[in-house]
Protein backbone atom coordinates (compact mmCIF):
# COMPACT_ATOMS: atom_id res chain seq x y z
CA UNK A 1 0.00 0.00 0.00
CA UNK A 2 1.55 3.25 -0.62
CA UNK A 3 1.61 6.07 1.81
CA UNK A 4 -1.37 8.07 2.91
CA UNK A 5 0.43 10.72 5.32
CA UNK A 6 1.32 14.24 4.87
CA UNK A 7 2.71 17.76 5.38
CA UNK A 8 0.90 20.97 5.68
CA UNK A 9 -0.79 22.93 2.87
CA UNK A 10 -2.11 26.81 2.94
CA UNK A 11 -5.47 27.77 4.16
CA UNK A 12 -7.94 30.08 2.35
CA UNK A 13 -10.49 32.56 4.06
CA UNK A 14 -13.95 32.00 4.37
CA UNK A 15 -16.87 33.28 1.98
CA UNK A 16 -20.42 33.82 1.97
CA UNK A 17 -22.37 30.89 2.49
CA UNK A 18 -25.30 30.32 -0.85
CA UNK A 19 -23.16 30.37 -3.05
CA UNK A 20 -20.18 28.57 -5.08
CA UNK A 21 -17.49 31.29 -6.28
CA UNK A 22 -14.01 30.82 -7.22
CA UNK A 23 -12.16 31.82 -3.83
CA UNK A 24 -8.84 32.16 -5.58
CA UNK A 25 -7.33 31.58 -9.12
CA UNK A 26 -3.86 31.94 -10.99
CA UNK A 27 -2.11 31.03 -13.56
CA UNK A 28 -1.88 31.40 -17.39
CA UNK A 29 -2.65 28.89 -20.07
CA UNK A 30 0.98 27.09 -19.18
CA UNK A 31 1.55 27.76 -16.02
CA UNK A 32 0.16 26.22 -12.70
CA UNK A 33 -3.42 27.05 -12.00
CA UNK A 34 -5.16 27.22 -8.76
CA UNK A 35 -8.83 27.68 -8.30
CA UNK A 36 -10.56 27.29 -4.57
CA UNK A 37 -14.58 27.43 -4.40
CA UNK A 38 -16.24 27.49 -1.47
CA UNK A 39 -19.50 25.72 -0.82
CA UNK A 40 -22.02 25.26 1.56
CA UNK A 41 -22.47 22.06 3.21
CA UNK A 42 -24.93 21.04 0.63
CA UNK A 43 -24.96 18.32 -2.25
CA UNK A 44 -27.01 20.07 -4.18
CA UNK A 45 -24.52 21.77 -5.49
CA UNK A 46 -22.04 19.27 -6.28
CA UNK A 47 -23.68 18.68 -9.50
CA UNK A 48 -21.93 21.81 -10.94
CA UNK A 49 -18.59 20.97 -8.88
CA UNK A 50 -18.58 17.78 -11.44
CA UNK A 51 -19.15 19.70 -14.47
CA UNK A 52 -17.05 21.91 -13.55
CA UNK A 53 -14.00 19.54 -12.98
CA UNK A 54 -14.56 17.42 -16.23
CA UNK A 55 -14.64 20.86 -18.09
CA UNK A 56 -11.41 21.98 -16.26
CA UNK A 57 -9.94 18.31 -16.38
CA UNK A 58 -10.23 18.24 -20.09
CA UNK A 59 -9.45 21.76 -20.93
CA UNK A 60 -6.72 22.86 -18.80
CA UNK A 61 -4.50 19.70 -17.96
CA UNK A 62 -3.47 17.04 -20.90
CA UNK A 63 -5.43 14.15 -19.34
CA UNK A 64 -7.83 12.20 -21.49
CA UNK A 65 -11.48 12.27 -21.33
CA UNK A 66 -11.74 8.84 -19.44
CA UNK A 67 -9.55 10.53 -16.51
CA UNK A 68 -11.43 13.91 -16.84
CA UNK A 69 -14.57 11.12 -15.54
CA UNK A 70 -12.37 9.88 -13.59
CA UNK A 71 -11.25 12.68 -11.58
CA UNK A 72 -15.16 14.21 -11.42
CA UNK A 73 -15.83 10.78 -9.39
CA UNK A 74 -12.49 11.29 -7.28
CA UNK A 75 -13.59 15.56 -6.51
CA UNK A 76 -17.52 14.05 -5.75
CA UNK A 77 -16.54 11.24 -3.19
CA UNK A 78 -14.09 13.72 -1.27
CA UNK A 79 -16.65 16.48 -1.35
CA UNK A 80 -19.59 14.33 -0.64
CA UNK A 81 -17.19 12.67 2.55
CA UNK A 82 -16.66 16.24 3.42
CA UNK A 83 -20.14 17.68 3.53
CA UNK A 84 -21.55 14.50 5.20
CA UNK A 85 -18.78 13.48 8.03
CA UNK A 86 -16.66 16.69 8.15
CA UNK A 87 -19.26 19.16 8.12
CA UNK A 88 -21.99 20.77 10.48
CA UNK A 89 -25.08 22.41 9.74
CA UNK A 90 -23.92 26.38 8.54
CA UNK A 91 -20.48 25.52 7.57
CA UNK A 92 -18.56 25.12 4.12
CA UNK A 93 -16.50 22.99 2.68
CA UNK A 94 -13.26 24.27 0.52
CA UNK A 95 -12.19 22.76 -2.93
CA UNK A 96 -9.18 23.94 -4.88
CA UNK A 97 -7.66 21.90 -7.97
CA UNK A 98 -4.61 22.63 -8.53
CA UNK A 99 -3.58 22.06 -11.93
CA UNK A 100 0.07 21.75 -13.24
CA UNK A 101 -0.56 21.16 -17.31
CA UNK A 102 1.05 18.33 -19.00
CA UNK A 103 2.27 17.28 -15.36
CA UNK A 104 -0.83 16.64 -12.33
CA UNK A 105 -3.68 17.27 -11.37
CA UNK A 106 -4.57 17.70 -7.51
CA UNK A 107 -7.58 18.39 -5.36
CA UNK A 108 -7.84 19.36 -2.20
CA UNK A 109 -10.60 19.23 -0.11
CA UNK A 110 -11.38 20.95 3.67
CA UNK A 111 -13.79 21.27 6.30
CA UNK A 112 -14.33 22.55 9.69
CA UNK A 113 -14.77 19.15 11.80
CA UNK A 114 -17.84 19.68 12.79
CA UNK A 115 -19.44 17.07 11.51
CA UNK A 116 -21.49 14.11 14.07
CA UNK A 117 -18.30 12.17 14.43
CA UNK A 118 -15.30 14.59 13.63
CA UNK A 119 -12.26 12.52 12.21
CA UNK A 120 -9.01 14.04 12.17
CA UNK A 121 -6.31 12.91 9.83
CA UNK A 122 -5.06 9.99 11.83
CA UNK A 123 -8.26 8.90 12.02
CA UNK A 124 -8.86 8.89 7.67
CA UNK A 125 -5.71 6.91 7.55
CA UNK A 126 -6.76 4.38 9.68
CA UNK A 127 -10.46 4.31 7.88
CA UNK A 128 -8.78 3.51 4.77
CA UNK A 129 -6.15 1.46 5.79
CA UNK A 130 -9.14 -1.06 7.36
CA UNK A 131 -11.31 -0.59 3.93
CA UNK A 132 -8.23 -1.41 1.99
CA UNK A 133 -8.05 -4.64 3.90
CA UNK A 134 -11.50 -5.56 2.89
CA UNK A 135 -12.80 -8.12 0.48
CA UNK A 136 -14.25 -5.08 -1.41
CA UNK A 137 -16.38 -8.23 -3.39
CA UNK A 138 -18.04 -9.84 -0.09
CA UNK A 139 -18.95 -6.28 0.99
CA UNK A 140 -22.60 -5.72 1.64
CA UNK A 141 -22.77 -2.22 2.84
CA UNK A 142 -24.58 0.55 0.69
CA UNK A 143 -21.11 3.15 2.08
CA UNK A 144 -17.74 2.71 1.94
CA UNK A 145 -16.80 2.22 -1.71
CA UNK A 146 -16.39 6.00 -2.31
CA UNK A 147 -12.53 6.52 -1.05
CA UNK A 148 -10.83 3.10 -0.97
CA UNK A 149 -12.09 1.74 -4.01
CA UNK A 150 -12.53 5.25 -6.24
CA UNK A 151 -10.36 8.01 -4.90
CA UNK A 152 -7.36 5.92 -3.83
CA UNK A 153 -7.43 3.48 -7.25
CA UNK A 154 -7.78 6.28 -9.48
CA UNK A 155 -4.96 9.02 -8.04
CA UNK A 156 -1.38 8.62 -7.21
CA UNK A 157 -0.96 10.32 -3.90
CA UNK A 158 -3.87 10.27 -1.13
CA UNK A 159 -2.96 12.63 1.87
CA UNK A 160 -4.76 13.50 4.90
CA UNK A 161 -3.73 16.87 6.84
CA UNK A 162 -4.98 18.02 10.25
CA UNK A 163 -5.44 21.94 9.39
CA UNK A 164 -2.90 24.74 10.60
CA UNK A 165 -5.68 25.84 12.43
CA UNK A 166 -6.69 23.00 13.82
CA UNK A 167 -10.38 23.49 12.74
CA UNK A 168 -10.28 20.95 10.31
CA UNK A 169 -9.50 17.61 8.03
CA UNK A 170 -7.80 18.83 4.49
CA UNK A 171 -7.85 15.82 1.80
CA UNK A 172 -5.49 16.00 -0.79
CA UNK A 173 -5.31 14.03 -3.71
CA UNK A 174 -3.50 13.72 -6.99
CA UNK A 175 -2.81 12.04 -10.42
CA UNK A 176 0.33 12.80 -12.47
CA UNK A 177 -0.49 12.78 -16.33
CA UNK A 178 2.77 10.59 -16.74
CA UNK A 179 0.79 7.59 -14.53
CA UNK A 180 -2.39 8.23 -16.39
CA UNK B 1 -31.70 17.79 -6.20
CA UNK B 2 -30.09 16.36 -9.04
CA UNK B 3 -32.41 15.62 -12.22
CA UNK B 4 -32.67 11.98 -12.40
CA UNK B 5 -35.98 10.24 -13.81
CA UNK B 6 -36.61 6.30 -12.83
CA UNK B 7 -39.31 4.12 -15.16
CA UNK B 8 -39.95 0.71 -14.52
CA UNK B 9 -41.46 -1.03 -16.80
CA UNK B 10 -42.52 -4.99 -16.18
CA UNK B 11 -42.77 -7.21 -19.35
CA UNK B 12 -42.70 -10.75 -19.92
CA UNK B 13 -40.17 -13.82 -20.93
CA UNK B 14 -43.00 -16.52 -20.61
CA UNK B 15 -42.24 -17.36 -17.38
CA UNK B 16 -44.64 -16.87 -14.47
CA UNK B 17 -42.13 -17.83 -11.43
CA UNK B 18 -40.34 -14.32 -12.37
CA UNK B 19 -40.92 -10.73 -12.11
CA UNK B 20 -39.06 -9.30 -14.89
CA UNK B 21 -38.73 -5.30 -15.14
CA UNK B 22 -36.80 -3.17 -16.57
CA UNK B 23 -35.00 -0.31 -15.00
CA UNK B 24 -34.38 2.92 -16.88
CA UNK B 25 -32.51 5.84 -15.17
CA UNK B 26 -32.90 8.78 -16.80
CA UNK B 27 -29.71 11.81 -15.90
CA UNK B 28 -27.16 11.54 -12.87
CA UNK B 29 -27.60 9.43 -9.62
CA UNK B 30 -25.73 10.99 -6.53
CA UNK B 31 -26.12 11.51 -3.48
CA UNK B 32 -28.80 14.88 -3.46
CA UNK B 33 -31.06 11.99 -5.30
CA UNK B 34 -29.95 7.78 -4.92
CA UNK B 35 -31.69 7.93 -1.61
CA UNK B 36 -35.36 8.53 -2.84
CA UNK B 37 -34.92 6.14 -6.49
CA UNK B 38 -33.27 3.99 -4.69
CA UNK B 39 -37.15 3.44 -2.45
CA UNK B 40 -38.50 2.53 -6.20
CA UNK B 41 -36.55 -0.52 -6.43
CA UNK B 42 -37.03 -1.54 -2.89
CA UNK B 43 -40.61 -1.33 -3.42
CA UNK B 44 -40.31 -4.13 -6.05
CA UNK B 45 -38.98 -6.71 -3.53
CA UNK B 46 -41.59 -6.03 -1.07
CA UNK B 47 -44.34 -6.38 -3.48
CA UNK B 48 -42.96 -9.66 -5.42
CA UNK B 49 -43.63 -12.94 -4.52
CA UNK B 50 -41.88 -14.33 -7.47
CA UNK B 51 -37.97 -14.52 -8.67
CA UNK B 52 -37.46 -10.93 -8.86
CA UNK B 53 -35.06 -10.19 -12.32
CA UNK B 54 -34.21 -6.54 -13.29
CA UNK B 55 -32.86 -5.23 -16.28
CA UNK B 56 -31.05 -2.35 -15.69
CA UNK B 57 -30.72 0.32 -19.00
CA UNK B 58 -28.38 2.38 -18.14
CA UNK B 59 -28.14 3.81 -21.78
CA UNK B 60 -29.27 7.46 -20.60
CA UNK B 61 -27.46 7.75 -16.92
CA UNK B 62 -24.55 9.87 -17.42
CA UNK B 63 -23.10 9.21 -13.71
CA UNK B 64 -23.09 7.88 -10.67
CA UNK B 65 -21.40 7.78 -7.03
CA UNK B 66 -20.33 5.16 -4.75
CA UNK B 67 -23.68 4.91 -2.88
CA UNK B 68 -25.47 4.36 -5.98
CA UNK B 69 -22.96 1.47 -6.83
CA UNK B 70 -24.13 0.46 -2.81
CA UNK B 71 -27.51 0.22 -3.82
CA UNK B 72 -27.09 -1.17 -7.14
CA UNK B 73 -24.84 -4.33 -5.07
CA UNK B 74 -27.74 -4.56 -2.35
CA UNK B 75 -30.11 -4.64 -5.36
CA UNK B 76 -28.24 -7.95 -6.56
CA UNK B 77 -27.92 -9.56 -3.01
CA UNK B 78 -31.66 -9.23 -3.09
CA UNK B 79 -32.47 -10.43 -6.15
CA UNK B 80 -29.96 -13.74 -5.75
CA UNK B 81 -32.17 -13.75 -2.25
CA UNK B 82 -35.74 -14.11 -4.18
CA UNK B 83 -33.69 -16.68 -6.88
CA UNK B 84 -33.93 -14.22 -9.18
CA UNK B 85 -31.17 -12.22 -10.39
CA UNK B 86 -30.13 -7.93 -11.83
CA UNK B 87 -28.69 -7.20 -15.41
CA UNK B 88 -27.16 -4.02 -16.21
CA UNK B 89 -27.27 -2.87 -19.99
CA UNK B 90 -25.96 -0.16 -22.24
CA UNK B 91 -23.48 1.67 -19.21
CA UNK B 92 -21.90 4.62 -20.97
CA UNK B 93 -18.01 3.87 -20.95
CA UNK B 94 -17.25 6.48 -17.82
CA UNK B 95 -20.02 4.59 -15.74
CA UNK B 96 -18.73 0.94 -17.00
CA UNK B 97 -15.17 2.69 -16.01
CA UNK B 98 -16.47 3.09 -12.17
CA UNK B 99 -18.27 0.16 -11.85
CA UNK B 100 -15.22 -1.86 -12.89
CA UNK B 101 -13.35 -0.02 -10.31
CA UNK B 102 -15.09 -1.09 -7.40
CA UNK B 103 -15.48 -4.79 -8.56
CA UNK B 104 -19.16 -5.28 -9.76
CA UNK B 105 -18.36 -6.52 -13.01
CA UNK B 106 -17.17 -9.20 -11.52
CA UNK B 107 -20.60 -10.05 -9.39
CA UNK B 108 -23.15 -8.69 -12.02
CA UNK B 109 -23.66 -9.57 -15.52
CA UNK B 110 -23.28 -6.73 -17.90
CA UNK B 111 -24.96 -6.55 -21.45
CA UNK B 112 -23.99 -4.33 -24.62
CA UNK B 113 -27.64 -4.02 -25.29
CA UNK B 114 -31.33 -4.51 -23.24
CA UNK B 115 -32.13 -7.53 -26.16
CA UNK B 116 -28.78 -9.19 -24.87
CA UNK B 117 -30.01 -8.88 -21.40
CA UNK B 118 -33.30 -10.04 -21.82
CA UNK B 119 -31.69 -13.40 -23.71
CA UNK B 120 -29.71 -13.96 -20.68
CA UNK B 121 -32.51 -13.24 -18.43
CA UNK B 122 -34.89 -16.59 -19.70
CA UNK B 123 -32.09 -18.28 -18.59
CA UNK B 124 -32.45 -16.94 -14.68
Amino acid sequence: MRPVSGDGSTQSKPHAMGMIRPAQTSGDQNSEARITLTLPRNAYFMSGIRDFTLQMVMNMTGFSEQWAFRFQSVVDELCNNAIEHGSGPGTEIKATFISKPNESIEILVEDTQTGMVPRTAEDMRKILKDRLSEDHLQSTSIRGRGLAQIVYSWTDELKFEDREDSKGLRVRAKKYLSKS
Amino acid sequence: MTKITTTIEPISLGDELKDVRIVKFDGQLDETNVDIEAQKIYQIFTESKKKVVLIFDLSNLTYLNSKSIGYISDWNSKAIESSGKIFVACAHDNVMDVLRVVGLTNIIDFHLTVEEAKLSAMNV
